[in-house]
């Protein structure tokens, strides 16, 4: 640390304490729990409200209604597809500018495809491009360029996969899918997000302020494609401790209050007479389970594993520990996701339970772990303690372990885990997000589920493929009931209502199909 | 006075370079990958392996840490795993921050517990004694995250006389520097009575009020510089332990501090992040210690001459 920069350092320090005013007029200040790091939507697997108001994608995921969406052009103002499923082509819209004012064009959308699966680039988010042909060979080393890619003139972009894959324009709807400008992406090189300097998109902000730990500032585009934003500009606040959360919603310094961060604080907000007509709330479409890990005694026996099914009362810990804000599930994917259909309910049944158990040779009962991490949500860990009460009457005498969530990873990735809870929230509109990501050969095993069901595996990949959408839902459903079922995989637990309360200036509030925290602002407006 | 310095200062590279080294070997025993926790739930065992190779976190430890230790000779400590900024940047940006709170609170912890514990040593047994003493017994063990939500609650969501929480302008400092304050200002003040106390037993100062001192002045040109001696020390090392960064303040009010950073670096077993985090805190504590010597020579003459002849302190 040279003493000169210090000094700059601290003199930026003191003067941006002295200038800087908590907010601009018309600017919506909402907060998030930990930094976003970044706004490169590339770099990140969990932090998008960046991406998801700088940048846009070629088509965009639209909340039509409560956990509905649809695909509507982003972009791209028109696409096809091929008949064999392979090609597609998107015509880009013209005139859009980035905020740098050059001309979005074909090229770009190349670029920035290429720029993901460019092994330099140490993208996160290249899951999402491996369809396209010649993208394993790009992640290899093996080739300068994806052969997939094509701008075939200044506005059109041909993309070509290695096999059909249903679920392909959904996935360029998530916003990984970000779309760069080449010249100043290549120009700004690994700080490209990190700073307002470096960070360029087309989107309905413009990021304007960037201070690491503290709060980001975006301003509205003026130039917008779609229309300039309602908004003045969005303030996000970094607020890592949830009462200091709470305390500046109610001194009116947040307006917008995440109950995600702060589920304790439901039922005071539920039962104000100041609050409760402010709540916005909406279906989460994701899902509540239980992982169950058959690699470790005892639930390498199927009769365990339905014995820990049935042993777990998902009607009361909703009611009792979410307050009934949410509704159960019995499948693997949620409701509002393409292809739901209700599952055969999961009975709650501990003496049946218990019957299974001895029937598996546990007629006293058998141990297991629950595993946690300390930084999960204190809901998470009362729930922990009601299934663990819970389970005890069916003979589960169940020990919760809990750790950072660095030896937690690490402990399911050696697939030490017995069992734990987590949440799962639509990336994407399609089945392929739960199927492939908990019960593929790929994810069954890094999620420690290790269920080693090769048919399951291959219906899995071959549903991936298939154009003929009603005969891929009924190979979803027909899987679901086997996974779940007859398998007893996991434990489906439920879905839950995702809560906002909002400043009575906030209008047109609306929570995102999908029920995740992370969401646009466009449409967002400040009395 | 200069050689004392410079010895305690190359007394300290050897103390450097062990710390780098255990807690090399420390993060790379304890589980936890940072590609994976960067990934958490959307993780893949093809791009987790491939991000690893690309950031040569498989490579041998032996060549790793060698790597870091010549780099770190040279200023770089390397680039944050999870943040992709430079170390040094990342510490240099936050520490103005937790330099401003550490002063703020420095100042409330001095100008409360220095006169409170003058006061309560002059007015032994007194009701002004207990009142002191009850309040900073307070400030000792309340916990800062309880204190600090106290104080959010009353003076700014219910007086509405100062922001809760936020880093804008000076006086988003006036609350946390009152929690950190309260609580170091505890420990000043009861050092500072037993130590005046302590002093004010010496015959030499019976020898003061015996040639018809006022009381004020026996206190303060003779008993208190003696007195200060070991208050001087606390008040070094609590300066540089606030400077490390007050990790639980700072997530409270949201001061984007190297408190943060460091939890942060742990959290994510952010190595490189984690090292330059822990060396900086080191060098803040050798400085801190370095710089109570050196006041102890100040104030205590028998010292200074020690440090002359080259004895050890």
């Amino acid at each position: 640390m040279t003493t000169p920069k210090f000094k700059l350092l601290l003199a930026t320090a003191l003067t941006s304490m002295l200038l800087l005013s908590p907010a601009m007029a018309e600017t919506l200040r909402i907060s998030y729990s930990g930094d976003p790091k970044t706004a490169d939507a590339q770099m990140t697997s969990d932090s998008y409200t960046l991406p998801l108001n700088i940048f846009d994608r070629l088509v965009e995921a639209e909340t039509t209604g409560p956990g509905v969406s649809a695909l509507v052009p982003g972009l791209a103002e028109t696409w096809g597809v091929s008949a064999d499923g392979l090609t597609y082509t998107f015509h880009i819209r013209q005139g859009v500018k980035f905020h740098d004012g050059a001309e979005l064009t074909a090229d770009d959308v190349v670029y920035t495809f290429d720029r993901m699966l460019n092994p330099a680039t140490k993208a996160l988010g290249t899951d999402i491009l491996t369809f396209i042909a010649g993208a394993q060979d790009r992640l290899d080393g093996k080739a300068e360029t994806v052969s997939g890619l094509k701008a075939t003139d200044t506005y059109t972009v041909e993309i070509t996969l290695t096999q059909p894959y249903a679920a392909f324009l959904a996935l360029l709807a998530s916003p990984q899918a970000s779309i760069y400008n080449r010249a100043f992406t290549e120009k700004a090189g690994d700080q490209f997000g990190l700073t307002p300097e470096t960070t360029n998109g087309t989107g309905p902000f413009i990021l304007s302020s960037y201070t690491l730990n503290e709060s980001e500032e975006l301003k509205a585009n003026d130039t917008y494609f779609r229309g300039r934003p309602k908004l003045d500009g969005l303030q996000i606040r970094v607020v890592s401790d949830n009462e200091t959360l709470r305390l500046l919603f109610e001194s009116g310094e947040i307006d917008v209050f995440d109950l995600d961060y702060a589920p304790s604080a439901a039922p005071y907000f539920y039962g104000s007479d100041q609050w409760k007509d402010q709540i916005r709330s909406g279906p989460r479409v994701g899902i509540y389970y239980y992982n169950i890990n058959q690699a470790k005694k005892p639930f390498d026996d199927v009769r365990v594993r339905k014995a820990f099914q049935m042993s777990i009362d998902r009607q009361t810990i909703l009611d009792k520990n979410y307050y009934g804000r949410g509704k159960l599930e019995d499948g693997v994917l949620p409701r509002g996701l393409a292809c739901y259909t209700p599952s055969t309910p999961i009975e709650y049944n501990p003496e049946k339970a218990k019957a299974l158990l001895a029937e598996a040779g546990y007629p006293d009962g058998v141990e297991i772990n629950l595993e946690q991490a300390s930084s999960w949500s204190s809901q998470w860990s009362d729930m922990y303690q009601i299934i663990q009460a819970q389970v005890a009457a069916a003979g589960f005498k169940a020990t919760i372990i809990t750790t950072d969530e660095a030896a937690f990873l690490a402990a399911r990735k050696a697939g030490e885990t017995n069992a734990y809870t987590q949440v799962w929230s639509a990336d994407f509109n399609d089945p392929d997000n739960f199927f492939y990501t908990f019960f593929s050969e790929s994810g069954s095993k890094v999620r420690a589920y290790n269920n080693n069901d090769p048919e399951v595996f291959a219906q899995i990949e071959k549903a991936r493929g298939m154009t003929d959408p009603e005969a891929r839902c009924k190979l979803y459903q027909d899987l679901a009931t086997r996974v779940v079922g007859e398998d007893a995989a996991w434990v489906p637990l439920f879905s839950l209502d995702h809560s906002y309360v909002v400043q009575p200036r906030v209008k047109n509030f609306v929570v995102p199909w999908n029920g995740w925290s992370d969401m646009s602002y466009y449409n967002v407006d400040i009395e | 006075m200069l050689m004392f310095v410079v010895r305690r200062l190359l007394a300290s590279i050897p103390v450097l370079i062990g710390i780098t080294a255990i807690l090399f070997v420390m993060l790379n025993v304890v589980p936890g990958d940072p590609v994976a926790l960067m990934m958490k739930e959307h993780a893949s065992p093809d791009v987790i392996a491939r991000v690893r190779a690309q950031m040569h976190l498989d490579d041998p430890i032996i060549v790793r840490y060698f790597s870091f230790l010549w780099n770190a000779l040279q200023g770089n400590m390397g680039i944050s795993i999870k943040l992709n900024r430079p170390v040094t940047n990342l510490i240099a940006g936050a520490f103005p921050n937790t330099l401003m709170l550490a002063a703020a609170a420095a100042l409330v912890s001095w100008v409360i517990g220095i006169p409170a514990g003058i006061i309560s040593a002059v007015r032994r047994d007194t009701v002004v004694d207990h009142l002191f003493m009850g309040f900073s017994l307070v400030g000792v063990s309340m916990p800062i995250f309880w204190s600090a939500l106290l104080f959010q609650y009353v003076f700014a969501m219910q007086l509405k006389w100062l922001p809760v929480a936020g880093f804008y302008g000076p006086k988003y400092l006036i609350l946390p520097a009152i929690v950190l304050g309260w609580s170091s200002a505890g420990v000043i003040a009861r050092l500072t009575r037993s130590s005046l106390l302590e002093v004010m037993r010496h015959d030499y100062i019976r020898t003061a009020r015996a040639k018809g001192l006022r009381e004020g002045l026996v206190i303060t040109r003779h008993a208190l510089k003696n007195a200060m001696i070991p208050v001087v020390t606390i008040m070094a090392i609590q300066v540089a332990s606030l400077l490390s960064g007050a990790v639980i303040t700072e997530a409270i009010f949201g001061i984007p501090g190297v408190g943060r950073i460091s939890v942060d670096a742990i959290q994510s077993r952010d190595m490189p992040l984690l090292q330059g985090s822990v060396l900086f805190a080191t060098v803040l504590v050798i400085l801190g210690n370095l710089v109570a010597d050196i006041l102890y020579s100040v104030l205590d003459p028998r010292i200074r001459s020690q440090m002359r002849k080259g004895g050890a302190s």
